[in-house]
């Protein structure tokens, strides 16, 4: 056990290592100076000089790539040349709005995909079944970031159902404390607060869930199917055991399997997802970090801003699976028989 | 060791090849391979279009090639020039001289959609086969080195793969400038690791095929045996693998040029024209409604026709 969660986290440490190396890599690709590129457009000659020194980019390139990683364990990620401030600083800032917008984004695939796919495969063939798989396609090859736009002009500018920009409204905002707008609403005891900023997320996040829902609903209709025809099912209709129970204690339980971890792996590609939202809501989180750095030609801010979501998806991908180990006894045993 | 060989029927026989692999084996029977490949195709068109192949599946196939002809003929075929601007014409709605309306500068929308369908189909498809090729190049020398630099390769695309293909490519994009070549080129580097994972399960899982067994036995070298045996019948595994890839790459492609790493403004690519079009959404929504419209349809067709190649190579697999 302690054997394989030492494995997990050595493997999750030299996936860090490689993803620094593949964005190190990504800095060489830039064409022309990569000094001007990392000191911006308004720089003089100077600055642009003094830059070359001080990142060593006059050095050797194995000079360079160990101080490369020698800044980088130091949490040195440079100076992002649209806000003058450490990019570290400032990713530290946005972080909270993405992972939040992600969490909320999750539940709802959940609350979104689980009905869909048993109410498609407890009744396979019939016209439900064929309603479900025509939104599970339609979802599925949708564009996020033009649902996001749709949506958003809809039920945002037409209908009013909901706000259509920002993490609150004016004079709304809660006492920056965590971060996490509907946390620090609660911190902060105000309803009014708590309403607003969960209204804010609602429509960003049933956005997002549209690519995932169309994912985990495929996974859970045909898993369910599966189960379905079983033996155990059939034995236990003919027991008399009532439909509902049947289709949520037997069928459903026993094909969250793979679903589980279809969903832990998830939420590292809907942090990508969150990007394009994000950018459409205009929410202060990763993505419009990095959609204003690529506008502005921010070629260091955009690569460091790619470092980080990396970073979390390997270290979410690594709790994940200590998660699945904790609840899933098979998978305890299976993993740590292959360590 | 002669007891083993002859308990195991010979190769191509039904007995132990599965549906899938009964497809296409080309290579593997007597005659020329251009042959075996136009009798594979032969046979997969009659049974696509044969009695048991449901609807939608057709629809699907119709509706990709109908997009297909468009993405070479849409430029010649639409009404107006895509890219001439006139100011008199700005934010015209739908009517019957601009069915699709027109955008801020007086564009024909359905003209930039005629002319930006090759830009985005083809671009689509180029990547997904080029980042197969290295896929299945990469794939077939891990599987021909040694234990210790099979396990490095895999180990690199792994990682390769523990960046999300979207963020991956936006960094890769960024970093070479925005251009449409830039957007192919990060396209590639992303998804070829993905590509390598999977064809080398598909050739570890023919490579445990008894008559690839037997060749191994008698002693064909492990090169002859990637070539003649293990590579040809991965092929339709590999195929079904690449057309089901394309629906996913036609939705991130309009993803990276609605960020802003695409070919530069006048260019009529799908996202680009939905980014353009955002800021007028209240006002024009035509100009950003139709471009994403023709994207869901080229990837909802493309994601059919993906699960329908697969129906087709497996029946087994018949999807969820």
């Amino acid at each position: 056990m302690v054997k394989f969660v030492l494995r997990r986290i050595g493997l999750a440490v030299l996936s860090l290592w490689g993803v620094a190396t593949i964005v190190f890599l990504m800095t060489k690709l830039i064409p022309g100076d990569p000094a001007r590129v990392a000191a911006g457009r308004l720089a003089t000659a100077e600055q642009v000089e003094h830059l070359r020194t001080a990142l060593g980019l006059d050095q050797p390139l194995l000079t360079q790539y160990l101080g490369f990683m020698a800044r980088l364990v130091q949490g040195d990620l440079g100076t992002s040349v649209t806000t003058r401030q450490s990019v570290v600083t400032d990713l530290a800032a946005v972080l909270p709005t993405t992972i939040q917008l992600v969490i909320v984004g999750m539940l709802f695939t959940a609350l979104i995909a689980a009905p869909l796919g048993i109410t498609a495969a407890v009744n396979e063939g019939k016209a439900s079944d064929v309603a479900a798989r025509i939104i599970m396609v339609l979802a599925g090859g949708v564009p996020v970031f033009w649902l996001a736009i749709m949506t958003r002009w809809v039920l945002g500018s037409i209908l009013g159902w909901f706000p259509i920009s920002g993490t609150n409204s004016v004079g709304m905002a809660p006492p920056n404390v965590t971060g996490f707008t509907v946390l620090d609403s609660l911190l902060f005891g105000n309803i009014g607060n708590v309403w607003d900023s969960v209204t804010h997320l609602i429509l960003p996040a049933l956005t997002l869930s549209a690519p995932f829902v169309a994912t985990l609903s495929r996974i859970i209709r045909s898993n369910m199917m599966t189960a379905m025809k079983s033996d155990y099912i059939t034995f236990a209709v003919s027991k008399g055991v009532p439909r509902g129970r049947i289709i949520m204690r037997h069928a459903f339980r026993s094909s969250l399997g793979s679903v589980l971890t279809i969903f832990g792996m998830q939420f590292g590609w809907m942090i990508s997802a969150a990007v394009l939202v994000e950018a459409v809501f205009g929410l202060p989180g990763i993505g419009t970090y990095l959609y204003k750095a690529i506008l502005n030609q921010d070629t260091f801010s955009v690569l460091a801003a790619v470092f980080v979501i990396g970073s979390v998806f390997i270290i979410t991908s690594v709790i994940v699976d200590f998660l699945q180990m904790i609840i899933d006894p098979r998978v305890r045993r299976a993993q740590v028989g292959a360590a | 060791m002669s007891d083993q060989i002859k308990q195991q029927p010979p190769a191509g026989t039904g007995r132990i090849s599965r549906p899938r692999t009964e497809l296409l084996t080309i290579g593997t029977g007597n005659g020329s391979p251009t042959a075996a490949i136009g009798q594979a195709l032969g046979g997969s068109v009659r049974r696509l279009f044969g009695r048991h192949t449901p609807w939608l599946d057709k629809a699907a196939f119709v509706l990709v090639g109908v997009l297909i002809i468009l993405a070479f003929v849409g430029p010649l075929i639409a009404p107006y020039d895509p890219s001439v601007t006139n100011s008199a014409l700005s934010l015209k709605a739908p009517d019957a001289a601009h069915w699709l309306g027109t955008d801020e500068l007086g564009r024909d929308v359905l003209s930039r959609i005629l002319a930006g369908a090759g830009l985005t189909l083809l671009s689509a498809t180029a990547i997904v086969l080029f980042a197969t090729f290295i896929g299945v190049l990469v794939a077939s020398i891990a599987t021909l080195l040694p234990r210790w630099a099979e396990e490095i390769i895999m180990r690199a695309c792994d990682i390769f793969m523990s960046i999300p293909g979207l963020v991956l490519a936006l960094g890769i994009a960024a970093a070479l400038g925005p251009s449409m070549q830039s957007i192919i080129i990060a396209m590639i580097v992303a998804s070829w690791p993905s590509t390598a994972r999977l064809t080398r399960g598909i050739l570890r899982e023919t490579m445990t095929n008894s008559f690839v067994e037997s060749a191994r036995i008698l002693g064909m070298s492990r090169l002859r045996l990637m070539l003649r045996h293990a590579l040809p019948n991965s092929l339709d595994a590999i195929y079904v693998q690449a057309s089901m890839e394309i629906s996913g790459t036609i939705v991130m492609i309009s993803g990276l040029a609605f960020l802003g790493v695409g070919a530069p403004p006048p260019s009529p690519d799908w996202g680009s024209m939905i980014a353009q079009g955002q800021q007028y959404i209240t006002t024009a929504w035509w100009i950003s409604l139709f471009p994403g419209l023709a994207i869901t349809t080229g990837a909802i067709a493309f994601g059919l026709v993906g699960d329908a190649v697969r129906a087709l190579a497996d029946p087994t697999s018949r999807r969820g």
